[in-house]
């Protein structure tokens, strides 16, 4: 695989909850439109760091990070980098689909509403379109957009939610187990999705299968126990870990 | 699958291990029997509830509707022009020296000659006649008179209230023998009053006037109404609903989405849960010190009343606003800020919709037990203040006094006629509709904008 342009580099990063030190040290670099996996057991911290790089974990009072994490060579924990406008770069889709309790449109409307993507009504209404669109759920939403967005199945939420997810023109988008609560088909859809968005934007997924990550992911990092224990190309993590942490994870000895 | 065993060859039931699930062993019997018995006390309680609702409203109804009727006598009065305008020029100037004493001749004069055409027979000297009529009766007139001055020197019909004893007696209150001592009402008077109530000009009615109108004087209960505290009461509402909606739901919103989590906001919030519980006279006393004594704001005002309110309503509403904040799942905080929203955005687009019919409802609640309140009001002198003229104007509903319905409830209590104890259920009656509308509104409210997710 020919190597990419770093979108975001992550260079000692460590993470404390209040006493507890979650992420220990972790360098990481995620290349632009790619998809990365994170792996690892449960409480390993994988989510923990996915939220640090949209900075979510802001919102938690007793979370500390430090290190650098660089968005295209910029500290995105510097002081002069403001949240909100952080955050509209890097999209993130959570685990539960949730989206607003308003109508279909205004879902993904709100986004360039509140960024000023749009001009006007029309150029809005194309934004919708096209959003939905590379959300995969164009066809089965298009004719009824005024009907509200927790309506839909869960699968079709959580493609709401990503097509809310690209409405603002993000250029990574961070996905925190986003099929966990899907049955297979809704997966399967949603796997189909996340490879044709590889071919626009720099997208980070944690996930807990095994399996998932193999299939959607040209990039896997293995954390365990809050330390990023491997990181490699997905194909060479599965078949041929370097670390027998890894290895005993993937075969499912430890985990 | 008894026939089962039947077929030959089939595997053989095995016989159940420790007695038969149809019987009922001891430990369930028990364990059956502690559940039914506290089924039984729960009932039990909602019956206990349910009686003394039904009691204390069967006892309200009887004993207030009564202040909803009143007793009124007919009588054609003639205006006569030299009695009223001596001058004979109609200047309003001059009909208003005639005090209401001036009046009290026309009207005994008006029954006199209703006595005549009506045929009864009685000793009652016409003074004695008159004094089954009600005080404010001569006021009314002289009211109508100044009113429509270009009706001196006419006959007009009026219905005059009857005196509080006479309304007692057609009431059922008063009798014959309760009166042995009652030094404002005789026995002739009484066997006067039947005659006049066979004849027909005597009557029950529906009463407007304890609904829309002013309070009146000990001497006076027939003539009493609630409408002007009501006014007070509205006024009070005012000012709590505009000072404690934004200031509560303001302060709830920091506390709850932008605080830090530290010693400083856990201190904030206990203390405002103990407010909840001070008791309500503490407000009066603060209430009087700082903005009657301190602040030197008018005593008896609907505003100061307003303001102490506000300040005992306060905690009901940040308390509820907060719950209703707390119900909105923290998804939707991060989908907010996910796609970029800034965190007021996401407070004020997502999460403030979604709680505002919990904030209403608990608006909506705080209000209705700021209105029920009397407490407060005791010791900035709403109680006491005889309500006895509508406020002029807005200004004046704010900064003159003025009483509030409990504290009117709570002033004809204690009043010596018992009169004035029926109106006291009658107010209470109004109250409990004000009430109940309000709660049913909340719910209503509540039910209507629900979401669920």
């Amino acid at each position: 695989m020919d190597s990419k342009a770093i979108k975001i580099a992550a260079n000692n990063v460590q993470v404390y909850y209040a006493d507890t030190h979650a992420i220990k040290d972790v360098n990481v670099e995620i290349e632009d439109k790619t998809v990365t996996a994170f792996i690892g057991p449960s409480g390993c911290g994988k989510s923990t760091f996915l939220r640090c790089l949209n900075r979510m974990n802001d919102t938690i009072d007793i979370c500390r990070v430090e290190g650098d994490i660089l968005l295209d060579g910029e500290d995105i924990y510097d002081k002069r980098v403001d949240p909100v406008q952080l955050r509209a770069k890097v999209g993130m889709v959570f685990q539960k689909p949730n989206p607003f309790p308003k109508s279909i449109y205004d879902n993904v409307a709100y986004g360039p509403r509140i960024h000023g993507l749009a001009k006007n009504k029309a150029e809005l209404d194309d934004i919708v379109e096209k959003s939905l669109r590379r959300g995969a759920i164009w066809d089965e939403v298009k004719d009824r957009l005024d009907a509200p967005g927790t309506g839909l199945s869960g699968g079709q939420q959580q493609r709401l939610c990503i097509a809310r997810a690209v409405a603002t023109e993000p250029e990574v988008l961070l996905m925190d187990e986003p099929c966990s609560a899907l049955d297979p088909i809704a997966t399967a859809q949603v796997e189909e999705l996340i490879d044709e968005l590889r071919s626009r934007y720099s997208v980070v997924i944690v996930t807990h299968s095994m399996q998932q990550a193999a299939r959607v992911s040209q990039k896997t990092a293995f954390f365990h126990l809050g330390n990023l224990v491997e990181f490699g190309e997905t194909g060479q993590i599965f078949t041929n870990p370097e670390d027998p942490r890894t290895e005993s994870y993937i075969t499912g000895r430890i985990g | 699958m008894t026939d089962m065993s039947q077929i030959p060859g089939a595997a053989p039931t095995a016989k159940p291990k420790g007695g038969s699930l149809f019987e009922k062993d001891a430990r369930t019997k028990r364990r059956n029997a502690a559940e039914s018995r506290f089924k039984m006390y729960g009932i039990a309680a909602i019956g206990i509830g349910l009686l003394m609702l039904i009691v204390l409203v069967t006892n309200i109804v009887t004993a207030g509707t009564g202040a909803f009727q009143q007793t009124y006598l007919e009588l054609d009065v003639d205006l006569k022009a030299d009695k009223l305008d001596k001058k004979g020029n109609r200047n309003i100037e001059d009909i208003k020296k005639v005090s209401t004493f001036g009046y009290a001749p026309l009207i005994s004069a008006a029954l006199e000659s209703e006595v005549k055409k009506l045929g009864i027979q009685t000793d009652l000297k016409p003074k004695a006649m008159g004094k089954i009529l009600s005080k404010a009766a001569q006021a009314e007139l002289r009211n109508y008179v100044l009113a429509n001055p270009d009706e001196i020197g006419k006959t007009v019909s009026f219905r005059f209230l009857t005196n509080s004893r006479v309304d007692g007696y057609m009431k059922g209150r008063v009798s014959r023998e309760s009166i042995a001592n009652d030094k404002s009402i005789s026995v002739e008077q009484l066997d006067f009053v039947d005659q006049l109530r066979d004849a027909g000009v005597l009557y029950k009615a529906f009463n407007p006037d304890f609904i829309f109108g002013a309070d009146a004087s000990d001497q006076r209960p027939e003539a009493a109404g609630i409408g002007v505290s009501m006014l007070g009461s509205l006024f009070m509402m005012f000012v709590v609903l505009a000072l404690a909606l934004p200031i509560g739901v303001a302060a709830s919103i920091y506390l709850e989405e932008f605080a830090p989590q530290n010693r400083l906001t856990d201190i904030i919030e206990v203390n405002i849960s103990n407010l909840a519980a001070v008791p309500s006279i503490v407000f009066g006393i603060l209430g009087l010190a700082v903005f009657i004594n301190y602040m030197h704001l008018p005593t008896s005002a609907p505003l100061v009343g307003g303001l102490v309110l506000t300040l005992m309503t306060l905690p009901t509403i940040i308390i509820s606003t907060r719950a209703s904040l707390k119900a909105v799942p923290p998804s939707i905080r991060d989908a907010a800020l996910g796609v970029g929203a800034s965190k007021m955005q996401a407070v004020f687009h997502h999460v403030l919709p979604l709680a505002a019919p919990g904030i209403l409802t608990g608006t909506i609640i705080g209000l209705a037990q700021a209105l029920g309140e009397t407490a407060p009001l005791l010791l900035i002198g709403m109680v006491g203040f005889i309500a006895s003229n509508p406020p002029d104007g807005i200004v004046a509903g704010f900064l003159s006094p003025n009483s509030a319905m409990p504290a009117q409830i709570y002033e004809w209590s204690k009043r010596a006629d018992p009169a004035f104890y029926e109106r006291a259920w009658g107010g209470i009656i109004i109250l409990l509709i004000f009430l109940v509308t309000m709660n049913t509104i909340a719910v209503l409210l509540r039910r209507r904008f629900e979401r669920r997710w």
